[in-house]
């Protein structure tokens, strides 16, 4: 049965991968071995076998997946919880806790997308040996919501009323307004034990944040704080493996040393940040290491802050945008890895539109777009209108090599059409600070993801009501508006059916290109590596970190 | 006695206070702050922002958050690392230990090393051998420790593969060989400036004793001269060298940071950078504190050494 | 401290000839490599045919001594040798500036608080204990990181983080000045407290002033080379010695030129000046534990 279930997600793995493929090289990038060796022949192991090392550049340090985390906090939590249901690489849902995804079809959700049934397993135990139940999932929703308890995002949570416990395996609640991306929310909801959190004096500061149980495929080992988490085979797992003995997060602080280890030996797959783009070419000679490039759903882009005057002048966003050298910094500085893109979306989102109008590289054409709008060269030979000088600020996390490479070669470009760059990095605890949340940068070098999980709504970053400095509650730090976009994104939040909403996300996107409110460069690309006698290690570009799916990890034999 | 103690413990508890009112005003004026790590989550609203900034109590007037934190302390209780979620004393002791491994490995080289090379120095002046170690020690004291370290890195790893680039073991491999392999570098590279130093104060030191005149009565006795020198004279000349000892802890620690930063070495070093980097400042303000503490505890140990070693200085 | 100052330096007069010579062949090697440095700082940059900050995506990661470019190129296709003594105008001005400020600030603060042996001096005093309590790159770091970036800040940051030294040597020799005769009779002629500080005592520990403001011109080039290493020092485009080598690691296999240049310069400027710095403590005849 288990056997069975295996071949047919590898099958299904395989023609995704496939399909990413295709995306990929029809867009110029060379991707090879994308799979590693052919599956044929390898089987994972009755009984968990061995041990694998994952390097991670960043620590992992919040275990309770309810509290405010980073990326590689969510590389944990994937091994050691499970939400009610995952999201596929190919973003559509898969069940996980619950026997199926809740949808208007299936009866899930009631045609206005206000009441909502979820159907649990009855076969889940928590690492303790605990029964799983629908009280868990109760517990969970409420925690979040509580003004007590620390929680991370509380988006569509907030809207959940009346959380009704039918049965053990039934659960139901009332939304109060229809939000569509609240399947891509709770997609990224871990459940956790209600028999010990809820006993805890306070969950903020209880035993489990430093000792997780979960029901995922793995129960938590040991730390080593500052250098690595370990975590055990959970035999009891109701879902596909564990295969593996024990699970290790290594924290290793510096690209060069992560990627020294991994050529080493001393890890086996390279996590978060992965490989970076210099050392790619020298990766694929590894003898014995398979080595991927994987695109993620983070979208290099210059944000532009709208309400300098510079701005406010769609010629000088066009010009600017038309004055930078796309491809030659995809080329030259990130060794043409990424993708040149020309939205928020990834391509390989079912919302993407392909149909935006390509920038090319083209100084005349910036200079005329700005000749005819009027601005002409001033003092310095930069060039000026009704006293406002062509000239500001572009900032972003110092220490960034790359990113500050091609912010250098941008400020060249620029030079040359008349438009003066000027570059100012911030330490990450400040850039990300007031300076990014309040608006106080003129422009930023920024890579976002604004996907949450698989879902195309972008209300909160570029919703009129959405910035933080005019009083919004979302991230529009850009100080966005356009009265046409808002109606759409609320058109969209409240729209179930597929079909329907790919229409309204891709009019977004074309009415965001046409503004130009902030600069898509490209996609990002990422080198990914591991022992290639590792199996199962499969990329998602709807999650935040690549160990999403650890239970399907594997040594071939 | 007695009083010259309470003095020095008193003088320091003020010295405390000034360091924890001098960082804790440097930390939180800082623009940023501990919620920029989630700034571009996605998903992530001003709101939630809002709402977790509360929570962590990060609203209140400044001077409040310091009496509050001061007074915790006063409980003995350092605060929680806003990252963590952990007490800030079990995260710094947990860092502890590789600091002060690297630390105390470096500085018993570098004193075995230092030592000799002063005594050697000292006892053939001027000869090549002292002029070699004079301006070499000045040339190690010019090298910045960062870039020696990544010289070391290049021959040592990239060219000869001797030595590994960082880290403090090997996973899955706890042996004390491993251990060690992984120490040599770091250590070396730490020494580098310790040793300069240590020769140099050595040297100086041995030529003070070696012209007093009890040495010269030893001599005069018809004592050897390798007896005059173990007795009588390396024995004065390290006196000083425990106040050295002790005034040298703050260049030791901030270059073990700056080494540990090289070879990611789980230490307070990095420890440091890292928490700095996300804004963590109970654990910053923690490592600041324990910093000044180790400062001030190994001059007070080294003075009362030297009070017991020398009694001359025990009259003031 | 003090036990290291009680020696009986009259013994070392026998070879002090010789000394005195050897020292200064160091401190006069040192002065010439410095004076070099600095004329190739502020002319090379014009002799050069490359601009410091001039992009060139298709001569990146040139190794030195191949085609045109001398000391190779970074990766962005800069030239190195005209981006290194760009650099040293930054890396120079600013340890020179630092040196001042902290000098200045040293000075100060070390005249008054031995001038004024009671509440004042003991307060002052405290606080440059404290300064000195924590290692400097701590304060340096959590200073860089408050301020914005520029070189005037990063030379501000160095000053305030290595003054307490200066303020010791000077505290000290003005404590064994003040009870001096020339001192007391100017007091008793009736002089202002502030000119006997700045007028009488201050010109006779010029000496120790000048060996530490040397010594501190070192400090301050290795301290900005360790800030703007770690990322939290000058920012690029602008180039310093010390963000030249911030990134080095990364290229380390495949581009160690970029590692090993700057450093190297770094090291020659900072030995020059504290061979300089030797020097002068032997011919102005201080005596100090201090290196």
């Amino acid at each position: 049965m288990r056997m069975t279930d295996q071949k047919q997600r590898f099958a299904a793995t395989r023609r995704q991968a496939l399909k990413m493929l295709g995306i990929t090289t029809a867009a110029g990038v060379f991707m090879p071995n994308l799979l590693g060796r052919p599956a044929f022949g390898a089987t994972p192991p009755e009984t968990p076998t061995g041990r694998i090392v994952v390097g991670f550049s960043q620590e992992p340090t919040v275990f309770n997946p309810l509290m405010p985390r980073i990326e590689v906090d969510d590389g944990v939590h994937f091994s050691l919880f499970d939400t009610l249901f995952r999201i596929s690489p190919d973003g559509s849902f898969t069940p996980g806790l619950a026997t199926e995804v809740p949808s208007i079809e299936n009866g899930g959700i009631s045609e206005d997308g206000l009441e909502w049934r979820v159907k649990l397993r009855d076969d889940v135990k928590w690492h303790d040996g605990e029964a799983f139940t629908a009280e868990d999932v109760k517990y969970t929703l409420e925690l979040i919501v509580n003004p007590n308890f620390r929680s991370w995002r509380t988006t569509g949570h907030t809207l959940v009323r009346d959380i009704t416990v039918v049965s053990p395996t039934e659960i139901t609640w009332k939304m109060e307004s229809a939000f569509a991306p609240y399947l891509s929310f709770l997609a990224d909801t871990f459940i956790v034990p209600e028999h010990i959190l809820g006993a805890a004096e306070d969950p903020n500061t209880a035993p489990f944040n430093n000792a997780p149980v979960g029901t995922g495929p793995f129960k938590w080992g040991s730390r080593t704080a500052g250098d690595h988490v370990e975590l055990v085979a959970n035999t009891d797992y109701f879902g596909d493996g564990p295969y593996i003995e024990r699970l290790i997060y290594k924290y290793i602080p510096d690209l060069t040393v992560l990627y020294t280890q991994f050529k080493s030996g001393d890890i086996d797959i390279i996590g978060s940040q992965y490989i970076t783009p210099d050392n790619y070419e020298e990766a694929k000679t590894l003898p014995g290491k398979v080595i991927t490039t994987v695109s993620t759903a983070t979208v290099e882009s210059i944000y532009l802050n709208m309400e300098r005057p510079q701005f406010k002048d769609l010629a000088v966003r066009q010009a600017i945008y038309a004055a930078i050298d796309k491809q030659t910094i995809i080329d030259a500085l990130y060794y043409g890895l990424p993708t040149p893109t020309e939205t928020y979306m990834p391509q390989e989102s079912a919302y993407f539109n392909p149909d935006l109008p390509k920038q090319s590289y083209d100084v005349q054409k910036a200079k005329q777009l700005l000749d005819e709008a009027g601005w002409v060269a001033g003092a310095g030979g930069i060039r000026e209108k009704d006293g406002v000088r062509l000239s500001f600020t572009n900032s972003t996390t110092s220490g960034n090599h790359l990113r500050e490479q091609a912010q250098q070669f941008i400020q060249q470009s620029l030079a040359e059409v008349g438009i003066e760059m000027k570059i100012s990095n911030l330490p990450p605890a400040v850039m990300w600070g007031e300076f990014w949340t309040q608006s106080q940068f003129d422009t930023a070098m920024v890579g976002v993801i604004f996907m949450i999980g698989a879902d195309p709504d972008v209300t909160y970053r570029f919703h009129s009501e959405a910035i933080p400095v005019q009083g919004g509650r979302g991230a529009n730090t850009g100080q966005y508006k356009n009265p046409e976009v808002d109606a759409l994104l609320e058109e969209g939040g409240k729209t179930f059916d597929q079909e329907k909403r790919k229409a309204i996300y891709r009019e977004v996107q074309a009415k965001i290109r046409a503004d130009l409110p902030f600069l898509p460069l490209f996609q990002n690309m990422t080198v990914r590596g591991r022992d290639e006698r590792i199996e199962g290690v499969e990329p998602n570009i709807n999650t935040r970190i690549d160990t999403w799916n650890t239970g399907s990890y594997y040594w071939a034999s | 006695m007695a009083g010259y103690l309470f003095n020095r413990l008193w003088q320091s508890v003020v010295l405390l206070v000034i360091v924890s009112i001098i960082g804790f005003a440097v930390l939180n004026l800082t623009p940023g702050g501990p919620l920029s790590q989630f700034a571009l989550t996605p998903g992530m609203t001003q709101e939630a922002m809002d709402r977790i900034a509360e929570q962590m109590g990060l609203n209140r007037p400044l001077p409040v958050q310091y009496l509050d934190w001061g007074w915790r302390l006063l409980q003995g209780d350092w605060g929680t690392s806003y990252r963590d979620g952990q007490p800030v004393l079990d995260v710094i002791g947990r860092h502890i230990t590789a600091t002060l491994l690297l630390m105390g490995t470096s500085t018993a080289f570098s004193i075995a090393i230092g030592t000799w090379i002063g005594i050697h120095g000292a006892t053939r002046p001027y000869s090549i051998f002292d002029y070699t170690v004079t301006i070499g020690a000045m040339v190690a004291l010019s090298i910045p420790t960062f870039w020696f370290g990544l010289v070391g890195i290049y021959i040592f790893t990239l060219e000869l593969g001797w030595l590994p680039a960082g880290n403090m073991y090997t996973i899955g491999d706890g042996s004390v060989l491993n251990y060690l392999h992984h120490l040599i570098m770091p250590s070396l590279v730490l020494s580098l400036v310790n040793v300069a130093v240590w020769s140099r104060y050595m040297r100086t030191a041995t030529l003070d004793v070696i012209n007093q005149e009890f040495v010269k009565t030893a001599r005069a006795k018809g004592l050897t001269e390798r007896r005059v020198l173990m007795k009588h004279v390396v024995g004065n000349a390290m006196v000083p060298m425990i106040t050295l000892a002790g005034m040298q802890l703050p260049s030791i620690l901030g270059g073990a940071l700056v080494t540990e930063t090289v070879f990611t070495w789980p230490g307070m070093g990095r420890l440091f950078l890292d928490s700095l980097g996300y804004s963590d400042y109970p654990v910053v303000m923690g490592l600041l504190m324990v910093s000044a503490i180790l400062v001030l505890l190994g001059s007070l140990i080294a003075d009362l050494l030297v009070a017991l070693v020398d009694p001359r200085i025990r009259v003031s | 401290m003090s036990a290291l100052a009680i020696p009986a330096h009259t013994s070392w007069w026998r070879s002090r000839g010789v000394r005195r010579f050897a020292r200064h062949r160091l401190a006069i090697i040192g002065l010439v490599m410095i004076t070099l440095l600095t004329l190739a700082c502020i002319v090379g940059p014009y002799l050069l045919p490359y601009d410091s900050l001039y992009i060139d995506l298709r001569a990146r990661f040139a190794p030195p001594l191949t085609g045109y470019h001398f000391l190779g190129t970074d990766p962005l296709g800069r030239d190195v040798a005209a981006r290194l003594l760009e650099a040293g105008r930054i890396s120079l001005l600013v340890g020179f500036f630092a040196m001042l400020l902290s000098t200045m600030i040293g000075t100060l603060i070390g005249v008054v608080s031995g001038y004024y042996r009671g509440a004042v001096g003991a307060t002052l005093m405290r606080i440059v204990d404290a300064f000195l309590s924590f290692p400097s790159i701590f304060l340096l770091l959590a200073l860089a990181a408050l301020l914005q970036p520029t070189p005037i800040m990063i030379t501000i940051i160095i000053a305030l983080t290595s003054w307490m030294e200066v303020a010791r040597i000077v505290e000290a020799e003005v404590r064994s000045l003040r009870e001096r005769d020339f001192v007391q009779a100017s007091r008793m002629m009736g002089l202002s407290s502030a000119h006997i500080m700045f007028r009488e005592i201050l010109p006779n520990a010029i000496g120790p002033i000048i060996v530490a403001a040397t010594l501190t011109v070192a400090r301050a080039i290795l301290l900005e080379a360790y800030v703007s290493f770690l990322g939290y020092g000058i920012q690029p485009p602008l180039p310093s010695w010390g963000n030249m080598l911030n990134g080095a690691q990364q290229y380390l296999s495949t581009a160690p030129w970029l590692a090993i240049i700057p450093g190297i310069t770094i090291t020659i400027a900072v030995t020059s000046f504290n061979f300089i710095g030797d020097g002068l403590r032997d011919a102005l005849d201080v005596r100090s534990d201090h290196m």
